[in-house]
């Protein structure tokens, strides 16, 4: 009897020795503004001397409905949604895939991939949306490329049309093909766009047909930027390829870590009874790194939605707010001029709700369909 | 019957095929990563009248002085000490606290589990941009605005729900008759800590060390609400004055840029070694 | 004889001790920015000039400036000397009235040196002078390469109509008439649209809507939408252009790629020579051939040769400073910041062109900022700068450089703009 309660006492004083100097850092760090933005989400504050200023007050749940019926916020969750189903099925799956290629050394060099993999994680996100600003920029590499393609294109077009006429006083038939090159906006470039464009063209030399050609490219030629990124949803897409790339290294190493944990001589016994590698990776593999799946799930979901600096160094948010996400909502209510903090902390707040949510339903999930772990 | 098939000709094919896929996107991953590095140490020899006509050859003149300049303008050497006390500081702390009180969660049945540990769940879901504020409010309370000591604690405190979480789970998985046997051995906890579970936890403090030097590494608003004083920043708050949309010498700021990425890739190669065994080491032999 | 030097140091140094002043200084620095080792300098030689005062400096740019300035705010702890927009970026300061009142401190007799402008305690958010600005900004200025328009037989343009005539020999040239680089949103309402909507409704129209006596969605400001939308339409500024960021804009001017880029007069520094490098986006010899001009006269305009402005930025001293050494100091340095020696180093720099008006213009002043004083005196009538404006909400300017972004785009038509920003306006007021 003294020796059990013995030991109820030495495994209580070991259990608190080892976890309450972690929960008092924790509490000390986070305890107040957790605190803090709950009420000032429930408050009238308005800027200034928070204690000791000037008084407010608490309105109560104010805040929370200005949030929800704003139509931005909608627009910013589905953003939120669209990272985290690109966390949840595109890192998880490709980070768990590269763990086990590189686990069962199936390419060479499994150690210079695992190191290539993981780099993105380290590159400052500052050089990530400066890079990213110039590849996509009307004057970056790949309008560069779309335009010397169309370019030569345009000119076999023109040469097509002017040269079947022999000369260069063109019929307005002619003259309207020409136009239509240039799409819908080209006819407002001039104030008579037919006889405009006939004269400028009858005023080149013959000799100088190259240049003529050449100029009406200039004037005509729709120059293609990347203005898929200015619609809805579609802007979106690049956003989330950015952190598909950053972040499926984190994933590969954790994947990888839980794996090594698996006694390999299970594996080789069943290889040598028959397995492929596909079996061994269903059989053995998957059951034994569920837990992990779920906790790297629950690190995507929480991570997916608490993100800000990366978009906000991709887009800001831009073009016109499509691309905008919660913490960017937050951030600009709180930061932008408006100093709204009882709105952007009704914002942090429901946030939080939500991600608890995707957890609970993952753990659900897990305990419906999960395997076993030990 | 179809698991027999997979071992014919077809599937190996099929194999074949797989492994090309998975060579085919990891190159694309590979490209991806080294060239916005090599981009960046391009640009950084650029100046800014060259970077704007030309932004991805590479430099016509090769400009040095980006680098001096941007050193003493950011004031560099100041910063890079304190840079290397908070991200070693916080790193260990973090490793340190997570592994204990992941060990008493995971191993030691207490009622108070359920509250302690999913009180470090929910501080995995805040978003740090929303506390700012107040905890501006609470290091001015506590007196201990413009010290190291507010960094490491703040770097800690927010380190610490991940590097419990993952600590936990992982030791969860340890099989608990390990434990149990070492008890029944007459063995306290903290032997037991020390003896079964420090050895066998390296995987997971690893993954902690690369996920906070990373972090705390490259980390800007928490410090810059902490301190104002120069001698205690650390580097992306000195490569913050380099960035902006008015930015005119962009040299300059890629220099900055380097400067700043330059120890943690440094790092990363010397001890990745290192990190792919400690990441594989203690590997449990049923 | 050793220990009576050492005690009489020792009496210095603590008599030097309690005499000394410390000012807490939040100071809005760029290091990559011509003029910052100017700015260094300057900071330097107050600290040699004054012993007895110690600076205790903070130095942030960009966002990190403004969230600490918040976090202190919200703390109660401000700086004594902090740097302050005159609008919704430092709302706050102004707001509770967080900053001394300027006029009462510094007295008329000392402010009687600079433009009224600048003293107008209206342009500011609080209604109070909360900051002396120090320069008074033209945001929408044409710079324009006037080589360009003459090289192509083209005269250097004053009316949409001759912009529009050079739009198709200059395009066929591969030169686009007009620049407007907004990826970032706020160039195409407060580098354009603000002027336009100036010449179009007037300041009078946002009075209105203030009052609630007009509306975002009546035909006058659908009209001024309209004017943006042509501009677009006719192909004198490049849809494209929505995907060129406010920092490219100068290399591709400065390279020929436009005749005309439309920017802040604050941009002249990015063309001129940079100290630190020696280098020029326009060398000083070809800045001859550029111009800077007011935005061209627009079909149906209500208000001519009107431009949108607004004031500057500038020093503010924190409120909760009580009379005393203390305040003295912190008078003293603005009285340092706003004299005519650090004034005239910083328009040398092409930061901008003082308010202080006994300012003698820099030796050696490169012709391009040269030619802003010029500018000002022909274009004394200004208008709103809409995210500048007095009690209108930063959501309301927000949506309105989205539906420029949008109108560039053509993602949007004038009206559906006009209603976006007339909720966004709605919305707001409550």
């Amino acid at each position: 009897m003294t020796g059990a309660k013995r030991i109820d006492r030495e495994a209580g004083r070991a259990y608190w020795f080892m976890s309450l100097p972690a929960f008092v850092i924790y509490i000390v760090v986070m305890a107040f503004p957790i605190g803090l933005s709950i009420v000032l989400s429930l408050s009238d504050y308005s800027g200034g001397k928070m204690f000791g200023g000037e008084a407010w007050h608490i309105v109560g749940f104010d805040h929370y409905l200005r949030a929800i019926q704003d139509p931005w916020f909608w627009n910013a969750l589905k953003n939120n949604f669209y990272i985290v189903l690109i966390s949840v099925f595109g890192q998880l799956p490709l980070g768990f895939i590269f763990a086990y290629i590189i686990y069962r050394r199936i390419v060479k060099w499994p150690g210079f991939w695992q190191g290539i993999l993981y780099v993105p994680n380290i590159i400052s996100i500052i050089v990530v949306g400066l890079l990213w600003q110039s590849i996509f920029s009307p004057s970056g590499p790949i309008a560069q490329v779309v335009n010397d393609l169309s370019t030569n294109r345009f000119h076999q077009q023109l040469v097509a049309i002017i040269g079947s006429q022999g000369h260069l006083n063109l019929s307005d038939s002619a003259i309207q093909a020409v136009l239509k090159l240039g799409g819908p906006d080209a006819p407002n470039m001039f104030a008579n766009p037919i006889p405009d464009l006939r004269g400028m063209i009858q005023a080149y030399p013959s000799n100088q047909y190259g240049v003529l050609i050449t100029d009406l490219t200039n004037l005509l030629l729709q120059k293609w930027t990347p203005t898929f990124l200015n619609k809805p949803n579609i802007a979106m897409l690049p956003v989330l390829f950015v952190i598909l790339w950053m972040y499926t290294g984190m994933y590969l190493i954790l994947f990888l870590a839980n794996m090594q944990k698996i006694d390999t001589q299970v594996i080789e016994s069943a290889r040598i009874d028959g397995a492929n590698e596909g079996q061994v990776m269903r059989h053995i593999i998957l059951p034994a790194l569920s837990g992990t799946m779920v906790n790297s799930a629950i690190l995507a979901i929480s991570g997916s939605l608490s993100s800000f600096a990366l978009i906000f160094a991709l887009t800001g948010g831009g073009p016109s707010r499509i691309t905008e996400i919660l913490s960017i909502y937050m951030y600009n209510s709180a930061f932008l001029g408006q100093h709204d903090f009882p709105l952007a902390n009704a914002i942090a707040l429901i946030t939080v709700i939500i991600s608890m949510l995707l957890i609970v339903v993952t753990k659900v999930f897990e305990s419906r369909y999960g395997g076993k772990e030990d | 019957m179809s698991e027999r098939l997979e071992t014919t000709a077809l599937g190996r094919l099929g194999a074949g095929f797989a492994k090309a896929l998975a060579y085919a996107v990891m190159v694309i991953f590979a490209i991806m990563t080294i060239y916005p590095l090599f981009w960046l140490a391009m640009n950084s020899f650029k100046s800014t009248r060259e970077f704007q006509v030309n932004m991805l050859g590479l430099p016509h003149v090769w400009v040095f002085d980006n680098f001096k300049m941007a050193w003493d303008f950011g004031e560099f050497g100041k910063l890079f000490p304190n840079s290397i006390i908070y991200t070693a500081g916080a790193t260990l702390g973090v490793i340190a606290l997570s592994v204990l009180a992941g060990f008493a969660f995971a191993k030691i049945p207490s009622r108070a589990t359920k509250w302690l540990y999913g009180s470090f769940i929910v501080g995995i879901l805040l978003t740090l941009n929303s506390l700012m504020i107040p905890l501006f409010i609470e290091v001015n309370v506590l007196g201990i605005y413009n010290t190291r000591f507010a960094v490491l604690l703040v770097y800690i405190g927010a380190g610490l729900p991940i590097g419990i979480y993952l600590a936990t789970e992982y030791i969860k998985a340890i099989p608990t008759a390990l434990v149990e046997s070492a008890r029944i051995d007459g063995a306290g906890y903290f032997r037991i800590f020390w003896r079964i579970i420090l050895p066998m936890s390296v995987p997971v403090a690893t993954t902690l060390a690369i996920l906070n030097i990373t972090g705390t590494w490259n980390e800007f608003a928490l410090i810059n609400i902490l301190v104002s004083k120069t001698e205690l920043k650390s580097l992306p708050l000195g490569i913050y004055k380099f960035s902006g949309s008015l930015s005119t010498d962009y040299g300059k700021q890629f220099a900055a840029l380097t400067i700043g990425m330059a120890p943690m890739l440094l790092f990363y190669v010397a001890f990745r070694k290192q990190i792919t065994k400690g990441v594989s080491a203690g590997a449990v032999k049923g | 004889m050793k220990k009576v030097i050492i005690a009489l140091m020792m009496v210095a140094v603590t008599f030097g001790a309690m005499a000394q002043v410390s000012l807490n200084v939040l100071n809005y620095q760029q290091a990559d920015q011509a003029g910052y080792q100017e700015d260094v300098q300057i900071w330097q030689d107050f600290q040699t000039q004054n012993p007895d005062i110690k600076l205790n400096m903070e130095v942030l740019f960009n966002d990190p400036y403004h969230q600490k300035l918040q976090a202190y705010a919200a703390a109660g702890t401000l700086p004594d000397v902090f740097y302050v927009w005159p609008g919704a970026r430092s709302a706050v300061i102004h707001e509770k009235h967080l900053a001394k009142d300027l006029t009462k401190l510094l007295g008329t007799e000392y402010l009687s040196h600079f433009t009224g402008a600048a003293t107008n305690p209206k342009n500011e958010l609080g209604g109070y002078l909360a900051e002396l600005p120090q320069s008074f900004t033209y945001t929408s200025v044409m710079y324009v390469n006037k080589k360009a328009f003459t090289d192509n037989g083209l005269k250097v343009p004053t009316t949409y109509a001759d912009l529009r005539a050079a739009v198709p020999r200059l395009k066929a040239k591969g030169i686009a008439v007009m620049m407007l680089p907004n990826k970032d949103g706020w160039p195409g309402q407060s580098c354009f649209f603000s002027t336009v909507a100036g010449r179009m409704v007037g300041d009078k129209f946002f009075n209105d809507v203030l009052a609630g006596k007009a509306k975002f969605t009546d035909k006058p400001f659908v009209d001024a939408l309209k004017v943006v939308e042509n501009f677009y339409k006719d192909g004198i500024i490049q849809r494209t252009d929505n995907a060129i960021g406010y920092g490219e804009g100068p290399g591709l001017f400065a390279q020929g790629k436009a005749a005309i880029i439309l920017d802040g007069d604050w941009r002249t520094g990015a063309y001129i020579t940079d100290k630190a490098s020696g280098k020029a986006l326009i060398s000083p010899d070809d800045q001859h051939n550029y111009a800077l001009m007011n935005l061209v006269a627009l079909p149906g305009e209500k208000f001519p040769g009107v431009a949108s402005a607004v004031a500057g930025t500038g020093w503010a001293i924190a409120d909760s400073l009580q009379a005393g050494p203390k305040l003295d100091a912190a008078v003293k340095l603005i009285k340092y910041l706003y004299s005519p020696e650090v004034q005239a180093i910083r328009w040398g720099t092409g930061a901008y062109v003082p308010t202080r008006t006994d300012v003698k213009p820099p030796a050696g002043l490169e012709p391009l900022p040269s030619l802003l004083p010029a500018f000002y005196a022909e274009n004394s009538k200004t208008c709103y700068v809409i995210d500048g404006i007095n009690g209108l909400d930063p959501t309301v300017a927000t949506a309105i450089n989205n539906g420029i972004v949008d109108i560039g785009n053509n993602a949007k038509d004038a009206v559906q703009v006009a209603k976006d920003v007339e909720a966004a306006f709605e919305a707001a007021k409550k």
